[in-house]
């Protein structure tokens, strides 16, 4: 066992690729991959609420536009919004002359843009679900006892609505996770752009890319880890005795 | 279908899961056109005893032999299991079964469930086993319903459906495994009534059932396992009436 | 009239968005065949076959699939020309086989869209009641037809909703060969977009292409869940 430990030391040590100026460069890329994850998902989890709230108004002309939101969102490819981020802010006239091409000429932003209406789009569809399928006795019971549609929402729905939501959302958390890889395609440096660049440079892309695929298992099986020690605390009230 | 060999005969079967053995030696002799009733209480063995018989559970030990033929077992990777699977495949189609949840398959149409079996197990032409199968659903008060899928039945008719589907197989022994347990008490009289029938006809039936009427009044033989062993067998007017062991004494004593 | 022929791109855009049509219908099939596979090696006996099952579902749900593309096209003409290359050393054939893109995307979303699916089909097995099979089996029905007659089509019926789902994601996911350099709909729009600078003409199409094909499979899912469902709607 330990002979099979040497060798594997050995190969490490000798690979140009695992020298420490790369493994520099992948560090980078995953702190610049946890970053824009971190940061849609939050902004994203902030406009789903609201939203997931609206959706589920009687009103046609609040309804539909929310609707209309999350149906475009989640019915396109997050390329292609990427895209259209990306580039309409590029090529807006006379954008490159202007101060606010300080912050757009770094494709962070809107990278950072359209991942956070793609995960605002499904995590709206999410709690939407999640509020519409608590119990109907639930929210009587509230009535009965004289609360207002606003603290019942507080109260009653939105507590166990956030709670059911939990599996899927833990979902939408991994596949944010994925999708940010995308990001490298508009030359944001995170985890793939980094293996992207260690390939181009050592034209080996079983260890370039297999090393990335490490990190971002080892990224899912932790946020599922995560998420399941949620479940079980939050959804305690859902488990059966049998 | 009978040609003068015994239907079923059951040697001294042993049956355990993990370390709790369950059926600890039991044998069981059914001649053409018995009723044999099986009681006892849970967990006495009754129904694995029946799921043995159709090899829905593999017994560790015992014979089992159907109109003289007798199943042979092997041993393959330190279980014992049957030899050759074609064989116990003939066997099942010459026994069947009724289950105590219907188990009617839930895609298909009632008159399909009655059909399927004979079209796919028996080579029966399509045209044929639709009318063979329309008249096995008249006899149990079924015709109206033939194009409903289970769902729209109720329990009494699906349990009458069930029973459709083991006759349309012409089967030698008919196997129930506790047929009016899951049924509203309003609803067991019809199915009872469906297999009062049956036992009139001849038909060779081996019964798990709790209903001591249905024991008393049809069976030509009543058998009370405990605890994974016969303890009286006998024809019901002995055993039901003036029972010889303490423990089924017990067992029919009216509890409140 | 001019907006209306994408300043020339349109055929292109046309042809573009006929080859992911095709790339997405190929993938499809491909990715039920490993689904089905690897469920049913997932249910088997042969603890080998569990273990191949699970870490190929594993391993592939936990990369993203854009990782995967490019390991498997940037890997994979590295290893054909490994191959060819031994093939040249022992045999003195001189071959180049260059992996075609098109394989490659259809490869790549068949493997990965086979692990999702495999997930979604293992449970829809393990929704079967256990009692409609013993069923079948008490009557003497054959393995293959106790699996052909009652097992596969009420496994079906569990299935479609979440393969109709795995679907979806499999469709959009078509976008990203362009990064491999297929000529999509995405790669023809993109290459518009930085030559004419007008990113809302050609993208905002390409977008309502995917929204349509969408639509159009959500009917088509529509039909088959009715299909399917035969006996389950009028639960009294």
């Amino acid at each position: 066992m330990s002979g099979w430990w040497q060798d594997i030391s050995a190969w490490a040590v000798a690979n140009p690729i695992l020298s420490v100026e790369t493994l520099d460069i992948y560090w980078q890329g995953l702190v610049h991959t946890v970053q824009l994850v971190f940061a849609s998902l939050v902004i994203g989890l902030l406009m789903a609420v609201p939203l997931a709230v609206l959706r589920g108004s009687g009103r046609w002309w609040i309804n539909a536009p929310v609707w209309a939101f999350t149906y475009v969102f989640r019915g396109t490819p997050l390329l292609i919004q990427l895209y259209l981020v990306y580039y309409g802010f590029a090529f807006i006239p006379g954008v490159q002359d202007t101060w606010l091409w300080f912050f757009l000429e770094d494709a962070i932003y809107p990278a950072l843009f359209a991942f956070t209406l793609n995960t605002a789009a499904y995590t709206t569809e999410i709690f939407h679900g999640a509020i519409r399928s608590t119990a109907r006795g639930e929210i009587e019971a509230a009535r009965a006892y004289g609360m207002s549609p606003w603290t019942t929402y507080r109260r009653v729905v939105l507590p166990g609505a956030f709670r059911r939501a939990l599996p899927a959302y833990g979902n939408e958390v991994i596949f944010m996770l994925h999708a940010s890889s995308i990001a490298s395609v508009v030359t944001i440096m995170d985890l793939t752009g980094a293996a992207s660049l260690i390939y181009s440079r050592f034209y080996a892309p079983f260890t370039a890319f297999m090393l990335v695929a490490l990190i971002y298992m080892a990224l899912s099986f932790a946020i599922q880890g995560l998420f399941r020690s949620l479940e079980k605390r939050l959804l305690r009230h859902l488990a059966s005795d049998r | 279908m009978s040609d003068g060999s015994t239907p079923l005969v059951i040697r001294d079967l042993h049956k355990r899961f993990g370390n709790n053995e369950v059926l600890k030696g039991v044998s069981l002799t059914a001649h053409q056109g018995d009723v044999i009733t099986m009681i006892g209480a849970s967990g006495s063995g009754k129904s694995t005893f029946l799921r043995c018989m159709n090899l829905l559970e593999q017994p560790d030990s015992g014979d089992i032999v159907v109109h003289g033929e007798s199943i042979a077992f092997a041993e393959k990777h330190g279980k014992r299991q049957p030899q050759d699977w074609k064989q116990v495949q003939r066997i099942r189609a010459r026994l069947s079964m009724v289950f105590q949840n219907f188990n009617l398959w839930a895609h298909m149409t009632l008159i399909q469930n009655v059909i399927e079996a004979p079209i796919h197990v028996l080579g029966t032409p399509r045209k044929t086993a639709r009318e063979q199968g329309m008249a096995l659903l008249e006899r149990v008060g079924l015709t109206s319903h033939a194009d409903h899928y289970p769902a729209q039945l109720s329990g009494g008719q699906k349990q009458r459906g069930a029973i459709a589907r083991a006759l349309a197989m012409e089967p030698s022994v008919m196997l129930f495994d506790e047929p009016t347990s899951a049924l509203d008490p309003e609803l067991v009289g019809d199915v009872l009534k469906v297999m009062r029938e049956l036992a009139d006809e001849g038909r060779t039936m081996v019964v798990v059932t709790h209903e001591m009427d249905f024991a008393r009044d049809v069976a030509s033989q009543v058998v009370f396992l405990h605890a994974g062993q016969v303890e009286e067998a006998g024809p019901p007017a002995a055993v039901l009436a003036h029972p010889d062991s303490a423990r089924l004494q017990q067992f029919l004593a009216p509890r409140f | 009239m001019n907006w209306l022929d994408f300043q020339g791109y349109g055929p292109r855009l046309l042809d573009g968005a006929l080859l992911t049509v095709e790339l997405a219908v190929l993938s499809l099939v491909l990715a039920l065949a490993l689904g089905l596979a690897a469920a049913s090696a997932r249910l088997s006996r042969s603890a080998i076959a569990r273990g191949l099952a699970v870490t190929y579902t594993t391993l592939i749900r936990g990369v993203p699939d854009l990782v995967l593309m490019l390991l498997l096209f940037y890997g994979g003409q590295m290893g054909m020309n490994m191959v060819t290359d031994q093939i040249y050393d022992r045999f003195g054939i001189d071959a180049f086989v260059l992996i075609n893109p098109f394989v490659a995307g259809v490869a790549t979303l068949g493997v990965i869209y086979g692990a999702y699916m495999a997930e979604t089909i293992r449970g829809a097995f393990l929704a079967v009641d256990v009692g409609q099979m013993e069923a079948a089996r008490a009557c003497g029905m054959s393995p293959w037809l106790v699996f052909r007659r009652v097992r596969f089509p009420l496994m079906m019926r569990h299935a479609l909703p979440g393969l109709g789902n795995n679907w979806l994601v499999l469709l959009k996911s078509t976008a990203l060969v362009s990064i491999i350099g297929l000529t999509d709909m995405v790669l023809v729009a993109e290459k518009a977009t930085k030559d004419t600078h007008e990113p809302f003409l050609f993208m905002v199409p390409v977008a309502l292409g995917y929204l349509a094909i969408s639509s159009a499979s959500e009917l088509a899912m529509l039909w088959l869940r009715r299909r399917y469902d035969a006996g389950f709607r009028h639960a009294r």
